[in-house]
């Protein structure tokens, strides 16, 4: 109680100091002002607490890309500093931009803070949705090249244009791993600048635009041997395949990402071989992460967004941003330290929704190495009622029958070849769906209606079920992402056990163990042996027990 | 000891308290009237100004204000929870009066349209005739001969004798998004009487003949942002790479050259033909008059918004302060074009936007 009176005292102090030469206030102010803060300077080290320092203190909640994590350490200092709380939920590029579209941010949170508002501004009505856009920081996405590889290439000497790089992908001198465009803003970034680049034109990319350039995307994204849904995870992916070997998967040349992730994976010491960062001689596509507050935001949630952007953009903290979080600063009273190169042009972002949606449609169902799945599904007896329809709900959402943004991005591809093996007591009968190149609607109807007869009954046999995955999968196929996802809501009680599976496993040749199992927790799932399976294999375990099957299979979309 | 120090402190609470509430409400809140205002983004700097806002506490009031496009303020910002409205341009404010049925409006400050660039990129423009030195070292922008580049979809890279910039993208002035902010209208309006032959559009036929050339020149940039510090920031921070030409207001450069943020190399240039930006203020009820008033009558308002770079109502405080920072101004814009009609700069602004799909 008393820290709270104490904050009262403070804040109306302040306002005594603002009003200024009032003739009448003068001696009684100084009077009050002398006595409060005696009282709170005692109070202060008496008590060791923290009376809110800030203009206007409280908590400003942020809907954030999950690349903005690692400003962790600045927010907390800029609490400390200005009183203002920055409480982040994060979300993918398209279901972050869904979300605000679809009016589902408003109230609940008074800002959002993604690398970029391009892509969400584009669609009609976003911009009524918003208020004040703030740039905090930039970072461009670039290529980080393997020393040894950048060295041969030539790269780490002269700057390549992305055709060059193109070209090194499409004879195999040049492999790389970058995010899905759909989940992630560094592959999305990635993915605008190449077909910008690629185009040859010194205008904005055209919707006609992308068919003519569609051949020349193909080769660069022969490179592309690893895809992610977060940057983060991109990162993890590719120190383990640099550090384990042939035993994770092919390898792997570089990345492509935010300079800042690729400085930051420098730093870390995590990699046996640096990364030469390589900017792209004909230019980038830039995050420049505006902190944008919410048209709807309350006046208070305006001042803090107010008081906290000031203070992000304050020198010293744009220095602090630099060599912590190796983003550029924006202040340009701020130098960029030494070691960010020279910024090459800035490529246009297009200005129509048509050819941005028809480039990332093109990137999945045309251009990139299409995907190759199996989902190991639990019917045992738990699975009735709710949990099935929830399964069934999961499954049919990927068959294009989700029309929101999201969702049309996130369906089975064009190309990508889906394996259903629902088990109980054993694994029951395998089905596998190509959908074809073009025209997909028949092929996803059949992945519906038979997701739909799916029935119940019986224990959980998940390991051998697993076991069966890999062997329907075969050797793999290095021209396809191959991964599997398990779904079961219950401990293992037939068949084999994990420890059985693990040495099964370790007897596999090297392309079937580097395929990666993600594994959902859901209902009574074994946690524990979920995460062991993931690590084993290279996954990663999603959550569907705070949120429904539906979103996180969504969310794996990104992995395949 | 420690007991003493807590009956002391209790005693002391008390009193603070009990002064805070007494007089609390006099001290800090009813001495000061708050008063919101939606402006455009260019003058967010100004009114954050300690100095302005000890000028305007003087007179009683605390202006808190949201910065927002000059368009977006005339069409799509709820002005309901804001006591005035203060776009760069008059057509926007006579959009909001006749919105709202409003007659009252201060024009306080003006500022001509200028394009930011860098020296290489003035010796190059040089070169093809855009960009030529006139008297006092004020550099024009020629927009007729830059239209011609934009026509032929000229790269830079496509640029005679271009050595310091041969980037492979077309020659552009950036612009903010002329769907929703000032800058890109006023732009418009300067492109649209070039395109025209020297002459202010007027008519079907007119609107209908510039409009292709008009629409490339928003379109080819690809994404634009909706307030003018956006681009001009990236000018500022970033520089040539992202942005070797950048629409904004004379203000705007003089301001950021008293703040010392315009490196060697900045260079400012008048396109010719210019038009003047005049920065109106509508008031929504009577605190925002107040305000407007101020701005307006207030000499030290006035000479502080010199300082921002604004052409006030005395040029002097003005030209002065270029002088102090070494800004080669035009001194007296000659080659001023008068903006099409409010109706046919809408149309043209509208013709625009469909292109936008």
């Amino acid at each position: 109680m008393t820290q709270t009176r104490g904050d009262l005292v403070v804040v109306r102090t302040r306002r005594t100091r603002g009003t200024g030469a009032r003739a009448w206030a003068g001696p009684l102010r100084a009077v009050a002002a002398a006595v409060t803060a005696a009282v709170l300077l005692l109070a202060a080290a008496c008590q060791g607490g923290d009376d809110g320092k800030g203009d206007a203190p409280g908590v400003l909640r942020v809907l954030a890309g999950s690349e903005l994590a690692d400003l962790g350490p600045i927010l907390a200092q800029a609490e400390r500093d200005t009183g203002v709380r920055v409480q982040m939920d994060y979300a993918g590029t398209l279901d972050g931009v869904q979300r605000i579209l679809e009016g589902k941010v408003d109230r609940r949170y008074d800002a959002i803070w993604f690398s970029s508002n391009r892509y969400l501004s584009l669609h009609p009505g976003a911009q009524s949705r918003l208020g004040t856009a703030v740039k905090t920081m930039s970072s461009p996405v670039v290529l980080g090249v393997r020393a040894s590889v950048a060295s041969r290439l030539g790269w780490d000497t002269k700057r390549p244009t992305w055709s060059d790089i193109a070209e090194a992908a499409a004879e195999r001198k040049f492999t790389y791993g970058m995010t899905n465009p759909a989940a992630s803003n560094s592959g999305f970034s990635a993915l605008v600048a190449v077909a910008a680049a690629l185009s040859g034109d010194g205008a904005a990319l055209q919707t006609g635009t992308v068919d003519e350039i569609a051949p020349r995307l193909e080769s660069f994204f022969t490179g592309q041997i690893l895809t992610a849904g977060s940057s983060g995870w991109l990162s993890d992916s590719y120190v383990r395949r640099v550090t384990q070997g042939a035993a994770a998967g092919p390898q792997v040349d570089g990345l492509v990402n935010y300079e800042s992730v690729l400085l930051s994976l420098n730093e870390s010491r995590r990699l046996p071989e640096r990364l030469t960062l390589v900017h792209p001689a004909d230019g980038v596509i830039s995050a420049d992460y505006p902190l944008t507050s919410l048209a709807d935001a309350s006046g208070d949630a305006r001042e803090r967004h107010r008081v906290l952007t000031d203070y992000l953009r304050r020198p010293d903290v744009q220095r602090r941003i630099m060599t912590q979080v190796h983003r550029r600063p924006v202040n340009p009273q701020v130098r960029p330290e030494a070691r960010f190169a020279e910024m090459p042009p800035e490529l246009p972002f297009p200005a129509r929704l048509d050819a941005v949606d028809a480039l990332i449609g093109a990137y999945f169902d045309r251009i990139r190495r299409p995907a190759r799945t199996a989902y190991v599904l639990d019917v045992s007896g738990s699975m009735k009622g709710d949990r099935l329809a929830g399964l069934k709900a999961a499954l049919t959402a990927l068959t294009g029958a989700d029309a929101s943004l999201a969702g049309r991005f996130q369906r089975f591809h064009n190309r990508e070849e889906v394996t259903l093996i629902p088990f109980s007591d054993a694994p029951r009968e395998t089905r596998s769906f190509v959908i074809p190149e073009a025209d997909p609607t028949a092929e996803l109807a059949r992945v519906r209606s038979y997701t739909q007869s799916l029935g119940v009954g019986g224990n959980t046999a998940v390991y051998s079920s697993v076991q069966r995955a890999y062997e329907v999968l075969g050797r793999g196929d290095d021209d396809r992402f191959t991964s599997i996802v398990l779904m079961s809501d219950g401990e293992n009680n037939r068949g084999i056990a994990l420890v059985d599976f693990r040495s099964w496993l370790a007897a596999q040749p090297a392309e079937v163990r580097r395929v990666p199992v993600f594994p959902v927790l859901f209902g009574e799932a074994a946690t524990g042996e979920m995460g062991e399976l993931a690590s084993l294999t290279g996954g990663r375990t999603f959550d569907a027990r705070s949120q429904s099957l539906e979103a996180v299979f969504k969310e794996i979309r990104g992995y395949q | 000891m420690k007991r003493g120090i807590s009956l002391f402190l209790a005693a002391g609470l008390g009193i603070a308290v009990a002064i805070v509430i007494v007089f609390g409400d006099r001290i800090g809140g009813s001495g000061l009237t708050t008063v919101r205002g939606v402006i455009g983004s260019e003058k967010q700097a100004f009114f954050a100004d300690p100095q302005v806002r000890k000028a305007l506490e003087r007179q009683g009031l605390k202006v808190d204000v949201d910065p927002a496009g000059s368009r977006q303020i005339a069409t799509s910002v709820d002005l309901g929870r804001y006591d005035f409205a203060f776009p760069s341009s008059s057509p926007a404010a006579d959009r909001i009066q006749k919105d709202r049925g409003i007659t009252t409006k201060y024009a306080p400050f003006s500022s001509p349209m200028a394009i930011a660039t860098f020296q290489p990129i003035v010796d190059v423009l040089a070169k093809a005739g855009v960009v030529a030195a006139g008297r006092g070292g004020v550099r024009t922008f020629d927009v007729r001969r830059y239209l011609d580049l934009v026509d032929k979809g000229t790269r830079w890279d496509q640029l005679a004798g271009n050595t310091a910039y041969p980037v492979r993208k077309n020659v552009l002035v950036s612009t903010t998004d002329p769907r929703s902010s000032n800058s890109a209208a006023m732009y418009l309006a300067i492109a649209a009487y070039a395109a025209n032959g020297g002459e202010v559009v007027q008519g079907a036929e007119a609107e209908a003949r510039v409009l292709p050339l008009l629409s490339r020149l928003f379109l080819d940039q690809g994404y634009t942002e909706n307030t003018t510090e956006g681009p001009f920031e990236d000018y500022l921070s970033i520089g040539m790479g992202k942005t070797p030409l950048v629409c904004v207001y004379e203000a705007q450069f003089v301001h950021r050259a008293v703040r010392g943020d315009i490196k060697p190399g900045m260079v400012l240039t008048y396109p010719s033909p210019t038009v003047l930006s005049k920065h109106t203020l509508v008031p929504l009820n009577a605190n925002g008059d107040k305000v407007g008033r101020l701005l307006t009558s207030d000499a030290g308002l006035q000479r502080l918004a010199a300082r921002y770079g604004f052409r006030t109502a005395q040029p002097d405080q003005f030209a002065q302060v270029a002088a102090e920072q070494q800004v080669p101004v035009a001194a007296d814009l000659i080659d001023v074009a008068d903006p099409p009609s409010y109706e046919t700069l809408e149309r043209l602004l509208r013709a625009v936007e469909k292109n936008y799909g």
